[in-house]
């Protein structure tokens, strides 16, 4: 049961009428099991050890700047009047936004029948899953007393005698990203479960057995169990993917239903959303690419994969231009002279050098795709998915200190400028994002070996009748 | 594996490598009659379902159960929360705001959902479950990587060993074999009760810790992790603080500033005199004024021509309030004293120029003061009463205490008040100016003045039935000297600032604007009382006639009444 | 294929032509449209409230088939950039309603002749010289915007907008029907090539489209949102029309055989999954303003927040959203296609409230009685009559089929099967 398609096979190729493989080379079941599988048995490389080591330590650092931050208080960062919204909420909906690829591509591409997601869903929700934690860690620690953080959670106090402010976007976002966290999780592990049992009956040790045995519930791979499974898997997925349209919704209500100029349009919540589906799929290609090749995924993970997602960058990166450009004629055509002042502020004021930013590196980079050859050569597709990551860290803070840094009030404005701890707080925050991502391509499935299966099955069917 | 035979037979499997092959045989075993029938595959296989004759799900049903239980659970915490058991106003939004109420829903229908849709599942499977039958053939482990697996279970009615055994050879299975059940021991081991054992009472250790802390006392002081700015210095205004070089807790308003929105050029607004032709009669006393409102730090809307004089200029040493109505019980021709308010109230020299008497422009017109008391209505009174309120004007207080009634009544008449008072309301008056002078009016007027303006409110009524001897009846504003020809706008609006004879100001409880507003009103009110039909809009006349009317037969009613009460209590009596 | 077989039918099996029963009714269905406008013309000219209103109904009703268009555009072009297989057999059904853009564009002209009539101010307010002045707007600012919102950048604006979807329109659908001839595969690969700059140009178009002929008609009010609001519309009442089109081709005896229970699901999904984007959309852009509550932006959903429009609104929440998402939510439903075939003609009535809840209250702050109603039915009604018969006449005098016959996808979509 094998299908020998060339390793080489240029699959971005289509010929209408014909569908390209998805899994490239002489791939059978077994050899997906053990492709993916070796990952996790084999000891670890040297390149996955150094990079731990680089990501792990930067993960402490980030870890005594929160202490260092909680002991001094919230002053140790660049946050001052006007912009009370400095680096934390950039770097939170930075993260939040990366965090969106996974669900993204679990979920709705799941729901359009695009089999090419198989081969890269479950590094995109893993990815998901470390961005939120990344993301919920900055309006933790934001809030001042981050200890006293669970007084958001509407639970009866006998101390406070009040309750949540539920009329307040801050606390939709602490529902909205909570839940998506909680669901993202719970769609990762679910898809995880027959994997886990294919690594549990793979297992020589018996403790490996054992813990994996318990992480895969006793998955048998019963027919029954898994018409109830895909049922469940479509069910979350339909849940999915209007709650990825939701969380960044939210995050963008957090400033478009406040009257700062810049912040207050109606078009902040698809814009955002596309935002964070381009800044997610460039976040995906960055890891994806690099793990691809250290881990020898090339027959999974195919050329016609990586051009799919740069054909999704292209496109919401368009949309995220459109909305820029929107936003822009809007103010002009509205009228309104604070709104006005906010976006000629933001090109030409003293942040001039971050809104270009943006603009070149997400609205002119990602027409790079438009070529074919900027689409299927992977270190070109690195590099503009890096600049990808970096205009969409600029876009937020050009949102938030642009429109902070200069309001209605001409005599309060002011400069933002960042401490150490807010640059040690950004680099520590990818040194977690890594670790955690790291530790995961060790000890996880990284690919979902039973959807590839299946679409394998689907490839072998065809090809038995054409 | 090697006592199969003792064990209880479980089933027979057979072994496929691929769905091809897969597919007919589990057809192929459905239509054999077998309903205990299941595959064991490393993917979900397409169109199984039908081949095995496997029935639909309720999934849905219960994912739609959790996502209904959600946004039940939200909508009703949110409207109780925010709604009914702890409203407050933030941003202007009604208590219950669905718009703002809907994204909480949302979140919460898809969290119960999903997890109606993860746990129910787990649970229509059974699972977790690790120990399988299944699991007890090594050849099984490929059921995760690359084998298909059809099972028919000992417990299926047509079940026989060998029938199933040769079926199954006949559907190209490369492997047929039975599973057993697992007859390794399901005792759990020892040592993982006493590992929980131990758990469970290390877990109980901080709760404990908590009970006890929370039911003892303790003389030492709470230990702080954070300080939560338990001990930062919270200072009152007029404390001491070594934080500013200036010692004070405070900080002063700057000199020479105006706070935002506080400031009208427009001086005439704030003293009710006009400037323009003061600083040319009386230059120093306009400079004086200017520089008071400039500099004053004071209160509300920032100007306070009560403050021209600073208090520590001349302390005031009022005598004793008592004693003083005493002396002076006679009525006096109140309006000859000096009682021009603080913001005039001048170092002692100027007595005379700048206090004018208030009513002392009436002077020339009525020639002798005493004929103003009949029109006043004037209750006893007396001009040393003046000095007697300690608010407002501490340095006119010696002269005019000092001065008997008597000497300073000629003396003061004969002044003649110069000021030149705005004769006209710098409001543009409308019907909100009128009803909001009005409101302002009868919360801090009409106590005194009644609501009518007939110098007969509340606390006067009850001065009068307390006979107290130090009450001065506030004047009615239905007198002709209180009419705008005689008391111009400006004046009325410096006497509710700064006050006069026993009435303080009220410059610093009502702003500027709502005492213009007052002003306003009391001219209104004024005017009400002298009204005649025809000062109203044509279609308004025929329903004061008939309320007139009406007025009419009830007061005759009421007379009649009482005259008959009056009657019976004659008779009584 | 095990489990299903393809159909081998002839490229000219007669069950791809338009069902004659259908094609009769092309002539009688325009000509009753021309007459149901004119008498609702002469009718609101002589009874409803004004000539403004008037002829805003006569913008709701080209509004509400223009976006059907525009949303059967973008299908096509979408199907196309996502190289999607399984849409291919109603694909034509869209091609058949996009291909009328041309000739709608005509329709917008009156509209356009009010700009240069008069005060031009008959529907777009802007137009009017003192409109300005009269509101006591800021001179300065409004001469800014002037130089956006005058009739003669407005008009070369429309035409361009015109212009660029009619080119795609007859591109794409030129193309399509040369494979049906010739069954070339490059024709395919030309037109899948071309659809990621012609989505950019459609989006950009509708987007500005949008902004000019229905923002404007509330000068002062802006909300970057409100092209993607009526984009949103437009999709979602395109999939209704082509599941309600196809349903009725099938049930006159057109591709009985071609498209399947499964094509209704999926069409199914869409629109339910539309209704749900709308609602999002529409959502999010009232939240926005009703939570900012800023008077230049507030007074718009404020005017469809009060009296006969508030019940509107009310209506559009509980019967645009609610009623058809929770009934279309059984997979059971979406499997039945005449189910499938009610909802989708009951949410093209209810983007017509949509649109006209839109539209309306800028021109009257109610709905002008019973003559206005009356006024705006026959309006309506006359240009779906002259839409549904232009487009009918078209096919058939064109002898176009009703299935993409040679495209090299049809096979997959007609062994399409939903998982």
């Amino acid at each position: 049961m094998s299908l020998a398609i060339p390793q080489g096979l240029d699959n971005t190729v289509e010929r209408p009428g014909e569908r390209a493989p998805l899994v490239l080379g002489d791939s059978t079941y077994h050899t997906i099991t053990e492709m993916v599988s070796q990952i996790a048995e084999r000891p670890p490389s040297k390149a996955w050890m150094i990079g731990f080591a680089v990501s792990a330590t930067l993960a402490s650092w980030f870890g005594c700047c929160i202490l260092y931050l909680f002991y001094m208080g919230v002053g140790v960062w660049g946050n001052m009047n006007p912009v009370f919204w400095g680096w934390p909420i950039v770097n939170f909906v930075f993260w939040v936004g990366i965090g969106h690829a996974g669900t993204l591509i679990s979920a709705i591409l799941f729901l359009f029948r695009q089999d090419w997601r198989t081969s890269i869903n479950r590094a995109a929700e893993a990815m998901t899953i470390f961005a939120v934690i990344c993301a919920a860690t900055f309006p933790g620690i934001h809030v001042g007393r981050a200890w006293l953080a669970f007084w958001l959670a509407p639970y009866p106090s006998l101390n406070l005698w009040m309750w949540p402010q539920f009329r307040s976007p801050l606390l939709w976002d602490v529902f909205a990203v909570s839940t998506y966290g909680t669901v993202s999780l719970l769609f990762w592990y679910m898809g995880m479960v027959p994997d886990l049992a294919t690594f549990r009956d793979r297992s020589k040790n018996k403790w490996r057995r054992m813990a994996y045995g318990v992480l895969s519930l006793g998955w048998s791979g019963s027919s029954r169990h898994w018409m109830r499974y895909e049922k469940a898997y479509a069910i979350l997925a339909a849940l999915a993917a209007p709650l990825v349209l939701s969380v960044h919704t939210i995050v963008s209500f957090d400033f478009a239903v406040s009257q700062v100029p810049g912040w207050h349009t109606t078009i902040f919540p698809p814009y955002f959303v596309a935002g964070a589906i381009f800044s997610g799929f460039a976040m995906v290609l960055t890891l994806m690419i690099p793990a691809r090749t250290i881990f020898s995924l090339e027959k999974l993970i195919t050329v016609r994969h990586l051009e799919n997602m740069c054909k999704i960058i292209l496109a919401t990166g368009t949309i995220v231009g459109l909305a820029y450009g929107t936003e822009f004629f809007i103010a002009w055509y509205g009228q309104v002279g604070e709104e006005k002042f906010a976006f000629v502020n933001r090109a030409f004021g003293p942040y001039w050098w971050a809104y270009w930013t943006m603009v070149s590196c997400n609205v002119v980079s990602p027409q790079l795709f438009w070529f074919k050859g900027n689409r299927t050569i992977p270190w070109r597709i690195v590099v503009i998915s890096i600049f990808v990551n970096i205009g969409m860290w600029f876009e937020r803070f050009v949102i938030v200190v642009t429109s902070l840094s200069r309001d209605y009030l001409p005599s309060a404005w002011g400069y933002f400028k960042p401490t150490w701890v807010d640059w040690s707080m950004l680099v520590g925050s990818f040194g977690l994002f890594f670790t955690l991502f790291l530790l995961f391509c060790r000890f996880m499935p990284v690919i979902n070996m039973a959807e590839v299966k299946a679409t394998l099955a689907g490839q072998l069917h065809h090809h038995g009748d054409h | 594996m090697t006592d199969k035979s003792e064990s209880r037979l479980h089933g027979t499997y057979a072994e496929f490598d691929s769905v091809d092959k897969l597919l007919p045989a589990c057809r192929r075993v459905r239509d054999a009659g077998y309903t205990k029938i299941d595959a064991y595959t490393p993917f979900p296989v397409h169109g199984i379902d039908k081949a095995l004759g496997i029935k639909p799900t309720v999934l849905p049903w219960i994912a739609l159960g959790g996502g209904l239980t959600g946004t039940t659970i939200a909508v009703t915490m949110q409207i109780w929360m925010n709604g009914i058991d702890y409203p407050y106003i933030i941003s202007g939004k009604p208590f219950i705001s669905m718009p703002a109420f809907i994204p909480v829903s949302f979140e919460l229908t898809v969290l119960l959902a999903s997890f109606g849709a993860f746990f129910g599942m787990l649970a229509l499977n059974r699972l977790p479950r690790f120990s399988n039958p299944v699991f007890t053939d090594p050849r099984f482990d490929r059921a995760t990587d690359d084998r298909f697996f059809l099972y028919v279970e000992a417990t299926d009615p047509r079940y026989d060993k060998k029938g199933v055994a040769k079926l199954f050879g006949d559907l190209g299975s490369g492997h047929v074999d039975e599973i057993y059940e697992d007859t390794s021991s399901n005792v759990i081991p020892k040592p993982f009760f006493i590992l929980l054992g131990l758990l469970a009472l290390a877990a109980t250790i901080p709760p404990l810790i908590v009970a006890r802390m929370r039911v003892t006392n303790s003389d030492k002081p709470r230990y702080h992790v954070f300080y939560d700015m338990d001990f930062s210095p919270a200072k009152d205004a007029q404390q001491v603080s070594t934080l500013f070089a200036d010692g004070r807790a405070m900080r002063p308003d700057v000199p020479g500033t105006v706070a935002v929105g506080q400031y009208d050029e427009a001086m005439d607004f704030y003293t009710g005199i006009d400037m323009e032709k003061l600083s040319k009669i009386d230059a120093p006393r306009a400079n004086r004024l200017v520089r008071a409102l400039l500099n004053a730090p004071v209160a509300q809307d920032g100007e306070a021509p009560a403050a021209e004089e600073p208090a520590v200029e001349e302390p005031a040493k009022p005598e004793s309030p008592v004693e003083e109505p005493k002396e002076g019980q006679q009525p006096a021709a109140e309006q000859t004293t000096a009682e021009e308010p603080a913001a005039e109230s001048p170092p002692a020299e100027e007595t005379p120029a700048d206090a004018p008497a208030a009513e002392a422009t009436e002077a020339p017109s009525t020639d002798a003061p005493a004929a103003d008391v009949p029109a006043e209505e004037a209750k006893p009174e007396m001009p040393a009463e003046n000095a007697a309120v300690p608010t407002a004007e501490p340095a006119t207080k010696p002269e005019n205490a000092s001065a008997t009634p008597a000497a300073v009544a000629p003396a003061s008449a004969v002044v003649v008040d110069t000021t030149p008072w705005l004769t006209q309301n710098p409001v543009s008056i409308s019907s909100e100016v009128l009803s909001r002078g009005r409101e302002k009016f009868e919360i801090y007027c009409a106590v005194c003045h009644g609501n009518d303006g007939r110098g007969n409110g509340l606390v006067n009524r009850r001065a009068q039935r307390l006979l107290s001897t130090a009450w001065v009846q506030p004047s009615s504003m239905h007198q002709e000297t209180l009419y705008s020809e005689q008391y111009a706008d400006g004046k009325l609006f410096n006497t509710i600032s700064n006050g006069i004879r026993k009435m303080p100001g009220y410059a610093s409880q009502i702003k500027s604007h709502d005492r213009w507003a007052i002003v306003a009103y009391v001219r209104a009110l004024q005017a009400s009382q002298n009204a005649t039909l025809e000062d109203l809009p044509a279609d308004k006349r025929v329903e004061i006639k008939k309320q007139q009317e009406l007025v009419a037969k009830r007061l005759a009613e009421q007379a009649e009444q009482e005259r008959k009460k009056a009657e019976a209590a004659a008779k009584k009596s | 294929m095990t489990d299903h077989a393809i159909k081998s039918k002839s490229a000219d099996d007669p069950s791809y032509q338009l069902p004659e029963s259908l094609g009769a009714l092309a002539v009688p269905m325009a000509i009753g449209g021309v007459v149901l406008l004119v008498v609702g013309v002469l009718l609101g000219m002589s009874a409803a409230p004004s000539a403004r209103f008037t002829m805003s109904a006569y913008l709701t009703a080209f509004t509400y088939c223009l976006t059907i268009s525009l949303g059967c555009l973008f299908f096509v072009i979408i199907q196309h950039l996502c190289r999607a297989g399984w849409s291919v057999v109603v694909r034509r059904v869209a091609e058949m309603m996009m291909i009328a853009i041309p000739a709608l564009a005509i329709m917008y002209l009156p509209i356009l002749f009010t700009l240069w009539v008069g005060e031009g101010d008959t529907v777009y307010k802007w137009s009017n010289s003192q409109y300005a002045a009269e509101r006591g707007i800021d001179l300065a600012s409004w001469a800014e915007k002037s130089r956006y919102l005058n009739p003669g950048w407005f008009t070369i604006r429309s035409l361009i907008y015109v212009a660029v979807w009619s080119g795609l329109a007859i591109y794409y659908f030129k193309l399509s029907r040369r494979q049906d001839e010739t069954g070339e595969v490059t024709l395919t690969e030309r037109m899948q090539a071309r659809s990621g700059p012609a989505v950019m140009l459609f989006s950009l178009c509708t987007s500005f489209a949008a902004f000019d002929w229905i923002m404007s008609l509330a000068p002062m009010w802006f909300s970057t949102m409100f092209g993607v609001y009526i984009f949103a519309g437009s999709v979602l009442s395109a999939h209704c029309a082509i599941a309600a089109v196809t349903f009725i081709l099938q049930s006159r005896g057109a591709i009985r055989d071609e498209v399947t229970v499964e094509h209704y699901h999926d069409l199914g999904k869409y629109i339910n999954g539309f209704t749900l984007f709308w609602t999002y959309i529409s959502f999010s852009q009232f939240m926005l303003i009703w939570y900012a509550n800023i008077p230049e932006e507030t007074e718009w959903i404020y005017a469809r927040m009060v009296g006969t429009w508030g019940k509107l609104g009310l209506v559009l929440i509980f019967l645009h959203w609610m009623l058809p998402f929770l009934g279309m939510m059984s997979r059971h439903v979406r499997r039945n296609p005449a189910l499938v075939f009610g909802w989708s003609v009951y949410l093209l009535v209810m983007h017509f409230i949509d649109i006209y809840w839109i539209i309306m209250p800028e021109a009257e702050s109610s709905v002008g009685g019973a003559m206005g109603i009356v006024t705006s039915l026959l309006l309506t009604a006359g240009m779906i009559g002259l839409y549904c018969g232009g487009v009918l006449w078209f096919t058939r005098t064109n002898n176009v089929k009703v299935l993409a016959v040679r495209d090299p996808r049809l096979p997959e979509s007609l062994a399409f099967e939903n998982i």
